[in-house]
């Protein structure tokens, strides 16, 4: 059944000098010493290059856009110059990068909803700017700790800076 | 298992699933040498690859695990499903995406080998084209990565990106062969951590005006957990991500008018119907149940050790008694021998016993005797009560001139005494007066409510209310106090300014020679009450006692009044709609308090998908990235493109999605605009069956970048096609 030229190819590790309980399910499923010959011996990962972190990502993302940008509009005014009367038609669009594709914050009025039960929340309890539905919540978060209002804000997206 | 739940609609979590087989990788010689394309779908949550011309792909959860197993401390290498199967693989778990993001490539590079292993590659290279999916605009360096895996460590000989949802559209939507593809529509991609918003315009997709949402599957799921959360800070057990995701793909749905569903679920009956329940797993706390009989042993074997020690107890003061018999004895004896001997060894012995002298003597024996004699009193009158006989008091009238020293202080002795009894006598005789008035009283109360039991229970009824009445206004006197500037705080402020004035006296009195009359009448000192705000607690003591006696006796005595309507079940009464919000459970039933109940949160957590702000993430909702997407085309190719309005990605599975997006678009669309939303036939597979249609075709060659290529251009650079990305691509 294997082709010729593969080595063994099971999946699992299996101790050749047998423990008695056998492979466990972790060692089944662990392709660690499976052959890999697809893989190239002479390809080194730069060790040096770390992880990049998220954010780094971005920023690096948004320089890049920048730059993008600006050259672009170099070129445009170049070709201006060149063909004195404006171009007509074609203009290109602007590249899309991975960070100038991201939708705008929202522009439509917020509608505002009751922070403990979800439903539409008329009022704002003015101690902590929790918003309720009626006056049985209004009790409710009256008896709250200052903790648990805080982690109410915190799914809201309001995080009240404390003094 | 257990028994059936008494509720219907109680959910139980899934059981853990069973391990997953182990997979044994395919034959290769179906695709030795042939140059099968290879598909890859590379996604957030699950990875897909297959050869281009299978039907099915295989699928994984998109996770690595690389960790020393702790039986035979091996390490282990595992892959979706396996790491699972160990408790610290999962907590070892690693996986490519952050979010949307590629990072992670010591990941990825584990993902693609289990990927090639399964399909049995044996080559020294991967000696096929691959087609790859990517982010919607991917950033660069993750691409860049990505290639140079690719291209060096598996020696691809080529490689094509597309963007996922494209391709399900693409599928959906299939030219009839050796047409070409001019599909329009409006793309609607969900995925993991973003939702997207792509045109296509004549099998082109336009993707400097596809817009993304920084918002998906993997958020929605940790802000219901987080809802859960909030809504049951004390849940006896730990919810996972794992099961809230699980009760998002499950019990959650699109509301299609969002305001109006809200507006129905303020009814509690509507919130009571509309829930669904989840049972998560409890334990039952072991009660040994102790029969009968074991009580009662344990009852008697009470009773006897509290029999065994009052004997001791017993014994104990016998024996005292004893010793201070022996001891008294001793003394008289010795008192005794002071006749007969001599002063020095009589006071040579009386201070072996430690006594100073004669006098000594006699008080210690006459102490003695006085023990002796209460505890044998005591003893012979157990259980009476000693009547206090009256003692006399003969000194007290015997004039002073009569008594020397020592009956002038004995005479004091009894003026105190008789003093005391006399007090004693006075308290006794009043206590019974005040006994006989009381049940005077009470004797009236019952003839009245005999006589007309409305009209007292009544009459104890508005002293009920007048005292809840009370009760609330000092409540709310307090807060008001609180409140800085409220107008009961300013009085305050201003009767203690005016106490702390200087000049306090009314200027009339002054002139009078007048000094601050403050005092002198006794309800002067009530402004004190007023200021201090912490003193209320013994009115309301005394207010709370007389509440309970009323209640006490109307409870007993008044049919319509119930448990229902004393003080303390009014304050502890919650709301209906809070009630059928998050019914609350007894103290010992622990399977209802390992319940979750979700209502509102069915529809609240989709509902983040067109208002992400709900959530605190400041971006446009769907509705308006649709809108805003329109806007920037002519109504010619708006017109082409909303009569194939398509959802792809597996999120798009939860309920009420469609007509939810047809309500949104239809609106902010001219009215004869036909109208129409589909979603993929196939949500989760689609995009790898496009891809590999797609692969089939002659095109991949073209839209492929080659080795050589790379190694010219790096590995950000690729070719311009209909379903990939424009960032850095060259036009073919």
């Amino acid at each position: 059944m294997p082709p010729k030229g593969s080595g063994k190819r099971k999946l699992g590790s299996t101790d050749g000098s047998a423990t008695p309980q056998g492979p466990t399910l972790a060692e089944q499923y662990s392709y660690l010493h499976a052959p890999r010959p697809f893989k190239n011996p002479n390809y080194s990962k730069n060790v040096n290059r770390r992880a990049r972190v998220l954010k780094n990502v971005l920023t690096q993302e948004r320089e890049r856009e920048r730059l993008e940008r600006d050259r672009r509009r170099q070129e445009k005014e170049e070709a201006m110059e060149v063909d004195e009367e404006a171009k007509d038609g074609v203009v290109e669009d602007d590249m899309p990068f991975y960070t100038s594709i991201e939708a705008p914050p929202s522009v439509l009025p917020q509608k505002r909803y009751c922070d403990i039960t979800g439903l539409e929340a008329p009022y704002t309890e003015p101690a902590t700017g929790l918003r309720y539905h009626d006056k049985s919540v209004y009790e409710l978060i009256k008896g709250l700790s200052v903790s648990a209002a805080k982690d109410y804000l915190a799914a809201r997206g309001v995080n009240p800076i404390v003094k | 298992m257990s028994t059936v739940p008494p509720t219907p609609n109680v959910i139980r979590l899934p059981t853990p699933a069973p391990p997953p087989v182990v997979r044994t990788p395919a034959s290769y010689e179906e695709h030795r040498g042939k140059g099968t394309p290879l598909v890859i779908d590379n996604g957030a949550t699950t990875l897909r690859w297959g050869w281009a011309t299978a039907g099915e792909p295989f699928t994984g959860p998109n996770v690595i695990a690389k960790y020393k197993e702790r039986k035979h401390n091996k390490p282990v290498l595992l892959f979706g499903e396996g790491v699972d199967c160990e408790s610290g693989a999962r907590a070892q778990a690693r996986t490519p995406w952050e979010g949307d993001v590629l990072l992670n490539f010591d990941a990825l590079e584990h993902a693609l080998d289990y990927a090639f292993v399964q399909l049995g590659i044996d080559t020294p290279a991967v000696e096929h084209p691959v087609l790859m999916t990517e982010r919607l605009s991917s950033p660069l360096h993750s691409r860049a990565l990505t290639s140079e895996l690719m291209f060096e460590l598996y020696s691809v000989p080529s490689l094509a990106y597309c963007v996922d949802s494209v391709m399900s559209f693409y599928h959906n939507n299939l030219p009839p062969p050796e047409r070409q593809y001019t599909a329009d529509g409006l793309v609607i991609s969900f995925n993991t951590a973003s939702t997207s918003v792509v045109p296509v315009l004549g099998g082109q997709s336009i993707m400097s005006h596809a817009q993304r949402i920084p918002w998906g599957a993997s958020q929605a799921s940790e802000y219901l957990l987080k809802l859960i959360q909030l809504k049951y800070p004390a849940f006896p057990t730990r919810v996972t991500t794992v099961q809230s995701s699980w009760m998002l793909q499950n019990l959650c749905e699109f509301a299609t008018d969002y305001p109006a569903l809200l507006r129905k679920l303020k009814d509690p009956l509507e919130l009571r119907a509309s829930e669904r329940i989840v049972q998560f797993p409890f334990t039952v706390p072991v009660v040994e149940e102790k029969t009968e009989e074991e009580l009662a042993r344990i009852a008697e074997k009470r009773k006897e050790q509290g029999k065994k020690l009052q004997e001791m107890a017993a014994r104990n003061r016998l024996e005292r008694l004893a010793q201070k018999e022996v001891d008294l004895q001793a003394l008289l004896n010795l008192k005794e021998r002071r006749d007969k001997e001599n002063k020095k060894e009589w006071m040579a012995l009386l201070q072996e016993e430690g006594l100073e002298n004669e006098a000594a003597l006699d008080a210690t024996i006459k102490k003695l005797d006085a023990e002796l004699k209460k505890a044998k009193k005591k003893e012979a009158e157990d259980d009476e009560s000693i009547a206090e006989d009256e003692p006399s008091f003969p000194l007290v009238d015997v004039p002073d001139a009569d008594l020397d020293e020592e009956g002038l202080k004995e005479k004091k002795k009894q003026r105190l005494m008789k003093a005391g009894f006399e007090a004693r006598a006075r308290a006794r005789r009043e206590k019974e007066r005040e006994r006989e008035e009381r049940e005077a009283e009470e004797r009236m109360e019952d003839e009245e409510r005999e006589r007309d039991l409305t009209a007292w229970a009544n009459k104890l009824r508005k002293e009920h209310e007048a005292l809840i009445n009370k009760m609330k206004g000092r409540a709310r006197k307090k807060i008001e106090l609180s409140d800085r500037k409220s107008a009961a705080a300013q009085a305050r402020m201003k009767s203690i300014a005016n106490l702390a004035a200087d000049d306090r006296v009314p200027k009339k009195r002054r002139k009078a020679g007048g000094e601050d009359m403050f005092g002198a009448d006794d309800a002067d000192w009530a402004i004190y009450r007023q200021i201090n705000t912490a003193a209320a607690d013994s009115d309301e003591e005394d207010d709370l006692n007389q509440l309970h006696a009323i209640e006490q006796k109307l409870l007993a005595h008044d049919p319509n009044f119930t448990t229902e309507h004393t003080h303390a079940s009014i304050l502890s009464q919650r709301s209906a709609l809070l009630s059928a919000f998050k019914p609350l459970y007894e103290e010992g039933d622990l399977e209802g308090r390992s319940r979750v109940h979700l209502n509102v949160e069915r529809w609240r957590v989709p509902e983040t998908w067109f208002s992400p702000s709900m959530a605190g993430v400041d971006s446009a909702g769907l509705g308006e990235v649709l809108q805003n997407v329109m806007a920037r085309f002519s109504d010619g190719e708006k017109g082409k493109m909303v009569q194939n309005v398509f959802l792809a990605g597996s999120p798009s599975r939860l309920p009420g999605l469609q007509p939810r997006i047809h309500c949104t678009l239809r609106p902010i669309l001219p009215p004869e605009m036909p109208l129409q939303v589909k979603p993929a036939s196939d949500r989760s597979l689609d995009a790898w069956r496009g891809m590999a249609d797609f692969a089939k075709t002659a095109e991949l060659s073209k839209v492929s970048v080659t080795r050589g290529e790379y190694e010219e251009w790096g590995g950000e650079r690729i070719k311009r096609w209909w379903g990939g990305n424009w960032n850095l691509a060259t036009p073919i």
